[in-house]
């Protein structure tokens, strides 16, 4: 009886205890568990300023949300394979979440799906992969952007005339590429080129006289412009569908000097913004590159942590023209605030 | 088991049925309520102690912790001011090289001002302008771009509209060659000379955020609070995460900050409670925003929280354990006492009580132990006086009918018959009757002193026919006496005493005399004779046993007095006077109690 009586007591006085820690102890709200989170992100490339400022954005996050940031791409946006590998390390070295801009949309597909079976979450950030296992993909819609740049570009050609794109593949076979059943071309690429061509198709005077394929390198680019200028002498149009593109591009504009030529370039490096102010290029066609990455570690740590996320997440393309660059909303989306 | 001891003890309070409603009884022992009541109370107290201190504790920290994020966001105000005061002053020497220089393109102005750019490493850039927004002169080595669009930036055209030195927002310096940089403009319409006129023009210096980032960067509000600056207008001139602010990923509450100059208040926009604390730099009107957030700036509180939890635990605990012991020690003791008790109450007498502990229970159990005693000499007391009573009524009744008596007189009578004295032998005859039948009175205890005195008288008539005038008697006796009552048989024991011991070895002839009287309530009755007397000694031994009614009708003088202590108390009884050759007088002494209302039969019925 009295032992009964002491563990009646006893309990007593745990449920007592119980109810005080309770009541006094409370946890956070927010998204800050003690927990570092290893997210690796893999990109198209390790250079570029494009890239540079995905990855601003990633480490601004990685710094907010308690992240171990690994930044990993291959020297060149073609190099699939050793994208390829990359994924695949990462698997082997049980990354929390995998953050993917893939090289090739059917290309990286397996290995994404690989990393799924691992449990190994995949979040596609710029260019979107051919998987359903990806978790969401944040970047900017390709077609509107290329639209945008048709749009304008149509516009600055008051409606005639031959227009060249140099657009970037990863397809080794060149120029014939992104035509075969299996699309190994880079997604962003495509759909870029699909939304210039089908907003182009509209006007019967414009005429795409041809689409090259740069490979990443702005030699390469300037190579590839230089051949356009020589084989469509009555060329009045240029649009460049990404960054190289339009850096190489550019350059031999502004080799030409002044000439009636118009360009519509892609992205906001330093240097197109120059090419943009000194009117060498009309208008540059941007996305949102530090919110892409920031929002892609973002929502990588809110998968780990099993919060929902959105399936796609759209960062928005804007067009800038010289006009336009110095709005103030524009100078903070143009030029990065780094320190 | 309860039900045969009520059966036994009818007269026992019974455990009570009626009345208010009672708690089961193992709830109300002892050691639970003192247990429960010690426990309630001291948790009571300390969680009403910890509460305040808590709460006095948490509202100390919090001031404090207020006040430090002031006294930071203060010194990063005071920097600030320095810093921007500096820049004032940077400008200010400027514009006085410029507006001293002879001429705007002197060399000497050139280097001055060359140096002045390489004094410090926040200076971007220094030019003027002409109204027109052309370039007249600016650090050497730097060459414009073209499509600044410079005359709609808000440093040229503050510079136009104010004369003041006017601070810009942060701003993309697109005007000179080389990289794009974020800076901060300050700007003010000034004169220079120019081939010997004087003209206007507009001075640039640029700043970059170097500086403003490093004494910023420096606040450290917790691990997650920091300090943001806003220009009048409402412009993040810096903030930790400008990039994310610009990007529109994150946002940062102004308009509460922009109304005020100096403020302090806590913020719930974002859904966290967050403490700002504003400032304002009066040069510039920017502002300088605290941000802390609450539950880190309190991390005394929590770190209270978990101290207190743990203190109230073990409290709690600890108390629990300590009345559990105090009220063990306190009810075990009485527990003891109660189950010897219980045992006592079914009957062992004998049991043993000794039980340690408090000093009460100690007592209590001395005290029960000292009753018990008492109890059980009581009880021998009533053993031994029932033993007596028994014995003496047994005497009683045999002396009723004493044979050795009723012999002797039976022989008086039959020599009287043969000498032919039919008068004496009918009073013989009469007086035995009537003697014998008071003797037996219908087997009463209880009679009239008339009677008693009837039945001595008779005594003495048979007796004084059996001594033939050697002795006389007298019978006194007050009126009211004789409805009293009295224990049947007193007087005779005595009176044969008074006649064989003290008047048949008398050679003269011996007196008898009985007196009844009331005396203060009291009946005293007095046997005096006038024969031989006792000594001393055998004075002293007559009550305490020792003398032996060696004959007579048996019924011992001892035992009168038995039955007398026995009826009415100790104090009643008989007294002796003697003197040798002198005589003895036996009083007899009880109290008056009339015929018929007599204590006397339900204390004889209780004693039975």
């Amino acid at each position: 009886m009295k032992s009964l009586r002491l563990g009646l007591v006893l309990l007593l006085c745990a449920v007592l205890g119980l109810a005080v820690t309770s009541c006094l102890g409370t946890s956070p709200a927010y998204i800050s568990s003690n927990k570092t989170h290893n997210v690796h992100m893999i990109v198209k490339m390790n250079r570029g300023d494009y890239w540079n400022t995905v990855k601003l954005g990633a480490e601004a996050a990685a710094k907010e949300f308690n992240v171990k940031l690994t930044f990993k791409a291959p020297d060149s946006e073609s190099d699939i394979d050793e994208q390829i590998t990359m994924v695949e390390e990462s698997i082997k070295q049980k990354a929390d979440v995998i953050i993917l801009a893939a090289s090739s949309y059917m290309g990286l597909a397996q290995v994404v799906d690989q990393a799924e079976y691992y449990r190994i979450p995949v979040i596609s950030v710029d260019a979107e992969v051919g998987s359903a296992k990806v978790k969401t993909y944040v970047g900017s819609n390709g077609y509107e952007a290329g639209q945008k740049s048709a749009e304008r570009l149509i516009d600055l050609l008051n409606g005639y005339g031959e227009i060249g794109i140099i657009n970037f593949t990863n397809s080794t076979s060149g120029q014939t590429s992104s035509t075969g059943t299996i699309d190994y071309g880079a997604r962003d690429a495509d759909e870029r080129e699909k939304g210039f061509l089908n907003y182009a198709a509209r006007f019967p005077n414009v005429e795409v006289v041809q689409i090259s394929y740069t490979s990443s390198n702005t030699a390469d680019a300037e190579q590839l412009t230089r051949d356009m200028l020589h084989s469509h002498p009555n060329l009045r149009g240029i649009a460049t569908l990404n960054e190289t593109a339009s850096q190489g591009a550019g350059k031999v504009i502004q080799e030409l000097g002044p000439s009636p030529l118009k360009m519509v370039a892609f992205d906001s490096s330093p240097s197109m913004l120059e090419m943009l102010q000194d009117g060498t290029v009309q208008a540059t066609v941007i996305q949102n590159p530090f919110n892409n990455g920031y929002l892609a570690v973002k929502y990588a740590v809110e998968a780990t942590e099993g919060m929902d996320v959105p399936e796609r997440v759209d960062t928005g393309t804007k067009l800038i023209d010289l006009d336009n660059m110095l709005w103030p909303e524009n100078q903070k989306l143009l030029f990065p605030f780094v320190r | 088991m309860n039900k045969p001891k009520a059966y036994f003890f009818p007269h026992r309070p019974q455990p009570g049925r009626r009345g208010r409603l009672r708690l089961p009884s193992k709830l109300r022992s002892i050691q639970l309520i003192i247990t429960l009541t010690f426990t309630a109370v001291t948790v009571l107290v300390a969680v009403i102690v910890s509460f305040m201190l808590y709460n006095k504790f948490s509202a100390t920290a919090e001031a404090n912790a207020n006040m430090n994020m002031q006294q930071i966001i203060e010194q990063v105000n005071y920097n600030l001011e320095l810093y921007v005061k500096g820049m004032g002053n940077i400008f200010e020497t400027a514009e006085e090289h410029i507006t001293s220089s002879p001429s705007i393109d002197s060399p000497l102005l050139s280097e001055r001002m060359d140096m002045l750019m390489s004094s410090r490493e926040d200076l971007v850039s220094v030019a003027v302008f002409t109204p027109q927004g052309k370039y007249v002169v600016g650090t050497p080595g730097q060459s414009m771009r073209i499509n600044t669009q410079l005359q709609s930036q808000s440093w040229f055209t503050s510079a136009v509209k104010n004369p003041e030195i006017s601070y810009s927002a942060p701003h993309i310096q697109n005007l000179f060659k080389g990289r794009y940089t974020w800076v901060v403009s300050i700007s003010k319409m000034i004169e220079y000379k120019e081939n010997g006129q004087i003209r206007k023009g507009i001075l640039l210096i640029d700043f970059n955020f170097r500086t403003i980032d490093e004494l910023s960067r420096q606040v450290k509000l917790g691990k997650r609070g920091y300090a943001y600056i806003l220009d009048p207008l409402g412009n993040i001139v810096y903030h930790p995460q400008q990039q994310l602010i610009y990007a529109g990923l994150k946002y940062e509450n102004v308009e509460p900050v922009l109304e005020y100059k100096f403020r302090s208040y806590l913020d719930e926009s974002t859904g966290e409670k967050r403490f700002i604390t504003v400032r304002t730099l009066d040069l510039t009107g920017w502002k300088i925003v605290g941000v802390a957030y609450y539950d880190e700036i309190v991390t005394t509180k929590r770190d209270l929280n978990h101290f207190l939890a743990w203190f109230l635990g073990v409290v709690i605990v600890g108390v629990i354990v300590l009345s559990i012991l105090l009220s063990w020690l306190i009810a075990s003791p009485i527990r003891k006492l109660e189950r010897t008790v219980k045992l006592v109450g079914e009957g062992d007498l004998n049991t043993p009580i000794h039980v340690s502990g408090a000093y009460e229970v100690e007592q209590l159990s001395r005290r029960f132990n000292m009753m018990l005693q008492r109890i059980r000499q009581l009880m021998d007391q009533i053993i031994y006086e029932q033993e007596t009573k028994r014995k003496g009524e047994l005497e009683v009744l045999q002396s009723q009918i004493n044979p050795h008596f009723l012999y002797n007189t039976l022989n008086s009578v039959i020599r009287l018959a043969e000498r032919g004295k039919t008068d004496e032998v009918v009073t013989m005859i009469q007086s035995l009757s009537k003697f014998f039948r008071i003797s037996l009175s219908k087997g009463k205890n209880m009679i009239t002193m008339q009677e008693e005195l009837d039945h001595i008288r008779h005594y003495l008539v048979i007796q004084s026919f059996r001594f033939k005038n050697k002795f006389r008697y007298e019978i006194r006796a007050e009126e009211e006496v004789l409805a009293y009552q009295t224990i049947k048989l007193i007087l005779q024991p005595i009176v044969e005493n008074a006649l064989y011991h003290g008047i048949e070895m008398l050679p003269d002839e011996g007196l008898i005399t009985i007196t009844a009287g009331l005396q203060e309530g009291l009946i005293v009755i007095r046997v005096s004779d006038n024969g031989l007397g006792m000594s001393k000694e055998t004075l002293g031994t007559l009550l305490s046993g020792g003398g032996k009614s060696s004959s007579g009708s048996g019924v011992g003088v001892r035992n009168v007095n038995e039955r007398i202590g026995l009826v009415y108390g100790r104090e009643y009884g008989l007294a002796f006077e003697s003197e040798l050759e002198e005589g003895t007088t036996v009083t007899i002494c009880f109290p008056a109690v009339k015929a018929g209302e007599g204590p006397e039969e339900g204390r004889e019925e209780s004693v039975q």
